[in-house]
């Protein structure tokens, strides 16, 4: 620590820091424009200039560092002299359009002009104009209003990871852009609107909609990955109209990634649902709530009276709040039905006492920076979680050994030390290697029942360098993604995960589907756990059961099942023939109308308050920011007023927050363990064939939200229902790009265009799940056949 | 697409075995993990390479070389002036007009220039021989004013002067 | 004063007389009164009567939805909606004043960048449902589009003082 004064107060700061950061932290305000405190300091707007005593002239306070008995002074004649000097410079070429400018009203130059610039300009010069580059659906430019801070520009290196945006050409004649026209892709780019302190970059999807000081702010949480990311609605008459990162150092810094930021569009689709409905024979008949919800409680009775209570079930997205998991399982567990689930996308539910009490992440988030050394298996974690992807980087970037296990060949935006890139099947195999290389490292004997499997299995140098880094690393860090929990050979994959932490002294981590994984298993929305992940007496089905014709009367909760399921075409034949089936969504759409029988329009994520439990296991609680859409209602009321029309015992909480702390309170101190008691598998080899799929799913395809967001549908990102294939594998099948193909599953079809890509392992073909195309398909993993259509 | 390289997908081919060679030369001079640090003579020696000026593609190929972001070859080479981004024409004459020169009467040496090739500063002859280019000093203050082409430097210009090294050149 | 002079004022009336006095000077003076609605009285140029959108001289709405005007009423009488135009342009779909609400403080008029809301010397206008004086976008353009000479001369006018 050293000792300075600014501005005749004395403080103490650590030794190294720079003069801006002592000053902030003591609440002294110096303007600026290029500095950042999560960015590298760039120097070069000037705008920070103070005076140090016996400097010659004013020092840029975020390049000064401190030292010992220095004095700096942030107001005295000659900083003040020098800020206003640099302001007008920086006016010279700025442009006089702050009526059309979004960033007017919340804009850093024109906050410090008031104070710092002069009312009238000496310039006389012709002011320059530089042209507007289309960058994308994302982010509207203006970039003659660009005063060069370069914030952008560093983003791009240092977060995203690529640099797509650059300062090209010199003297006046520089300009921020790309060059060339190109789209910038960072999955995290959406946050150089927040970093450009003038109006040169700016949301497009908000471009002229609304005032900064229009809006009120609305604290909330993302609700499209597992990491929870603090963020703020900006409301206006009762419609969101932008989405801003708030900060968290412990969880998204102050980033957010795009489509945390860019689903809102999703909010407004033409097909929100508006009123409850009920099945007229073949009519649909808009009705008051208390007839819809009669009419769901006296259909759940009738299937119960005639099946019994185990054909009941109840499915909840992986994005449902908290309140809302806890309410449908205790419904359901009063009317003696234990078949509720949330692991929608799942294929693999064998060893369901395999499985951890919580898929999270075992380590705070923001320990993933401090790692040394990591496994990540089946995940694209930059896309899935960018915002852990961002932590991974950080510590890829300080020197950790990354390393990943993947049936794609996923773009990293980090050195990793290894990719395996391999077909699904042959995943286990390769865990085993590198178990079998640890445990040469550790001397220690194969654990129980895996001699046997690890005795054909053969290590190669990377298993062995994947083994060793994990080994010898200080913080060690073993991750299922989530492509591997929606593998079929999941059963294996953890086990052998399991081992492989244990022998490296790693911690085990998932990176779990949805906001909310680990919330609704805390809840108990599982078949055969309730609250707190105690045993219940008599199991009942797993999704995969329920959505393959076990159950005659059930509940589907925000979610499409022709997106959002592991196996859409079976899902959709079984609901078909279901008795009865209650759907409680935000939206109201074909699909829905061919199976359900009652269509109850409950309100979206920004509509109602709710809890979600990230992956590191913080409870996150918000309330909601506009009213509810037209008729719809919070989900957790109508199942509170179902429970009470079913004359239910444990239906009198009023608020949300009742049935949240009702929920803490069963819950007692719980810590969401990922690790558990693993089974060694009975064979590495998993279910082969000539042809298999691969079923990614897209980063802009993980809900309805999401893929009713029009600005994140045209991204490049936004992966487009096609297959996959490699080009070996195309030659040996016959077929080329221009071929339309029909790909067939269990007698699922669906014909789609064929593209080349060599990520893409031998005899596999990738086919993304959730989007428009697949939807008809069977397992999203799994063999599939291809033939071609002629014309 | 989503598992392809779209970092950069510059052709490396484009640049001839011998420039990869002299590249490589000066890849060595810098650490490995610095190897960014060659991107000016990699755009000389391309340029060179390609008559004279640099396009786009090769400009993505040096950045494919040397392992580098696109955009940041683009930022070096419309940074310096020394980077041609248009195709030019056989000599270039690249007449200083920093102050030396201009007290010295780089304005007279600028028109007549002009008024000889029938261009302005920035344009290239109709038939591909000369362009005529302002630059800033080229460190030639004792014989001002002066120009360059090619490699040449030549001072205390007078249009008589101008005309014989002109007519000089083939 | 004594109760004997008091006595005398009153006996010759001299307050009525007095006051005959004031009475008989303005009978004859100058006359202020105006028959309106035949005579009305002149307008500064600063007047602020009904609201008004103008346009520029080649048809194009000033108005580019910089929501001061909004930003700036105290009556909140004025509710604006945005979007950009097809031709790229920040322009508004939405430009309401409720004149019952309006304070006719001239804020909006001062507040404007572009001179597009001014206050014109209409002030005989009257509705006859709630819905008449609530002035929409296509309503103010209107009177803008009818009065615009009137307008432009009493800014031209105002000009040298602002």
């Amino acid at each position: 620590m050293v000792t300075i004064e600014i501005d005749g107060k004395t403080l103490q700061v650590p030794k190294g820091s720079m003069v801006i950061e002592a000053a902030d932290a003591a609440g002294i305000v110096i303007p600026r424009f290029c500095y950042h405190k999560k960015l590298s300091v760039a120097a070069n707007c000037r705008m920070c200039l103070v005076e140090v005593e016996k400097a010659p002239k004013p020092l840029p306070a975020c390049a000064t560092p401190v030292t010992d008995g220095m004095k700096v002074f942030t107001r005295s004649p000659l900083a003040l002299e020098a800020q206003k000097s640099v302001m007008e410079f920086l006016l010279i070429n700025h442009p006089l359009d702050c009526p059309i400018c979004d960033q007017g009203g919340e804009c850093d130059l024109q906050d410090l002009a008031m104070g710092f610039g002069k009312d009238v300009s000496r310039f006389t010069e012709n002011k320059r104009v530089v042209p507007d580059p289309d960058i994308g659906p994302l982010i509207a430019t203006g970039m003659t209003r660009c005063i060069h801070c370069t914030r952008c520009v560093r983003f791009g290196q240092e977060i995203a990871g690529i640099q797509e945006l650059g300062a090209v050409g010199r003297g006046e004649h520089t300009r921020i852009g790309t060059y060339v026209a190109r789209a910038v892709t960072s999955e995290l780019s959406g946050n150089v609107i927040d970093l450009c302190p003038v109006g040169a970059l700016t949301s497009k999807p908000f471009r002229f909609k609304a005032r900064a000081w229009e809006l009120t702010h609305h604290a909330g949480i993302a609700a499209h990955d597992c990491i929870g990311s603090n963020i703020e609605y900006h409301v206006r008459r009762n419609e969101v109209m932008r989405v801003l990162p708030r900060e968290n150092e412990a969880i998204n810094e102050t980033w957010i990634s795009d489509r945390d930021r860019f689903s809102y569009p999703g909010f407004y689709s033409d097909d929100r649902a508006t009123r409850p409905l009920i099945r007229q024979g073949e009519e649909w008949k808009e009705v008051d709530w208390e007839t819809a919800i009669a009419y769901a409680a006296e259909g759940l009775g009738r299937v119960r009276e005639k099946y019994g209570a185990e054909r009941l079930a109840a499915l909840t997205s992986p994005n449902a709040s908290v309140e809302e998991g806890y309410l449908l399982q205790k419904l359901m567990r009063a009317l003696g039905a234990h078949s509720v689930d949330h692991r929608l996308r799942r294929l693999d539910f064998r060893a369901p006492d395999s499985e951890p009490l919580a898929p999270a992440l075992g380590m705070a988030i923001a320990d993933l920076e401090t790692l040394d050394a990591a496994l990540l298996i089946g995940s694209w974690t930059r896309k899935d979680q960018p915002l852990l992807g961002h932590r991974l980087r950080k510590a890829a970037l300080r020197g950790a050994r990354i390393a990943a296990l993947n049936p794609l060949r996923y773009e990293f935006n980090f050195p990793l030390s290894e990719h395996l890139v391999h077909a699904p099947q042959i995943l286990p195999a390769q865990l085993a290697a590198i178990a079998k290389a640890l445990l040469v490292l550790s001397g220690q004997p194969a654990p129980e029942g895996l001699e046997r499997l690890l005795e054909n299995v053969e290590v190669h140098e990377s298993h062995r360098r994947i083994a060793t880094d994990l080994f010898e690393a200080e913080r060690a860090g073993v991750f299922l993604g989530l492509q591997a929990q929606s593998l079929p050979n999941l059963t294996e994959l953890r086990a052998l995960a399991n081992v492989i932490a244990e022998q490296a002294g790693a911690t085990l981590g998932y990176f779990s589907d949805g906001a909310n994984a680990v919330g609704l298993a805390l809840a108990g929305v599982l078949p055969h756990r309730s609250v707190g992940g105690q045993a219940v007496e008599k199991a009942g089905h797993a999704a995969d059961a329920i959505l393959g014709g076990e159950s005659r009367g059930l509940i589907l909760h925000g979610f499409e099942p022709e997106f959002d399921t592991a196996n859409p075409g079976a899902t959709l034949a079984a609901l078909q023939t279901a008795d009865f089936v209650v759907v409680l969504n935000g939206y109201d759409t074909p699909a829905m109308r061919r199976y359900a029988d009652v269509i109850l329009p409950v309100s979206l994520v920004h509509e109602s308050g709710g809890t979600f439990v990230n992956a590191e296991g913080t409870w996150q609680t918000w309330r909601g920011a506009v009213r509810p859409f037209a008729e719809a209602r919070p989900a957790w009321k109508v199942l509170w007023v179902l429970g009470n029309f079913l004359k239910l015992d444990g239906f009198e909480q009023e608020t949300v927050e009742q049935v949240r702390d009702e929920l803490r309170e069963a819950l007692g101190p719980v810590v969401p363990d990922p690790r558990s008691p693993w089974q060694a598998p009975a064979s590495l080899a998993g279910q082969g064939g000539e042809l298999y799929r691969i079923g990614h799913l897209p980063l802009y395809a993980v809900d309805a939200v999401v893929r009713r967001s029009p600005p994140l549908q045209e991204t490049t990102d936004h992966i487009v229902g096609a297959l996959y294939l490699n080009r070996a594998t195309a030659d040996r099948l016959g077929l080329s790009e221009a071929d339309t193909v029909q790909a067939s599953q269990d007698g699922h079809t669906a014909t789609l265009p064929l593209v080349i890509d060599e990520g893409v392992p031998d005899d596999c073909v990738f086919i993304p799940q959730g989007v428009p195309g697949s939807d008809s398909l069977g397992a999203a993993c799994g063999p599939v056949a291809l033939q071609k259509v002629t014309a | 697409m989503m598992t392809g390289t779209t970092a950069s997908a510059g052709r490396i081919e484009l640049i001839s075995e011998e420039s990869r060679a002299e590249i490589d030369r000066w890849i060595a001079k810098y650490p490995p993990e610095q190897k960014r640090s060659a991107v000016m003579a990699a755009l000389r020696i391309v340029q060179d390479q390609n008559g004279g000026h640099l396009t786009t593609e090769l400009m993505d190929a040096v950045a494919a070389y040397l392992e580098m972001p696109p955009v940041a070859v683009y930022e070096v080479a419309t940074f310096y002036s020394m980077y041609e981004l248009e195709p030019v024409g056989k000599h270039k004459i690249c007449v200083c007009t920093n102050i030396s020169c201009m007290l010295r009467g780089s304005d007279e040496v600028v028109a007549h220039l002009k008024e000889r090739l029938g261009i302005g500063l920035g344009e290239t002859t109709p038939d591909g021989r000369f362009t005529l280019k302002e630059v800033e000093c080229l460190g030639a203050c004792v014989e001002a004013p002066m120009f360059q082409i090619g490699q040449t430097y030549y001072g205390n210009l007078t249009p008589e002067k101008i005309d014989e090294i002109l007519e000089g050149l083939d | 004063m004594t109760a004997f002079a008091r006595f005398l004022k009153s006996l010759f009336l001299l307050e009525l007389f007095k006051g005959l006095s004031v009475t008989g000077r303005y009978f004859f003076a100058r006359k202020f009164t105006l028959q309106y609605p035949e005579e009305k009285t002149p307008l500064s140029p600063r007047f602020r009567g009904l609201h008004a959108l103008r346009r520029y001289p080649n048809g194009e709405e000033r108005c580019i939805a910089c929501k001061l005007c909004e930003a700036i009423c105290p009556a909140l009488a004025i509710t604006i909606e945005a979007e950009e135009r097809e031709d790229g342009t920040r322009r508004t779909t939405r430009y309401d004043i409720d004149l019952t609400k309006c304070i006719f403080c001239g804020f909006c008029e001062e507040s404007c960048p572009v001179d597009s809301i001014v206050e014109t010397h209409i002030f005989e206008y009257h509705g006859e449902e709630r819905g008449d004086l609530y002035m929409t976008k296509d309503r103010l353009l209107a009177v803008g589009d009818k009065y615009e000479a009137q307008i432009a001369a009493a800014r031209k006018q105002d000009a040298p003082y602002r």
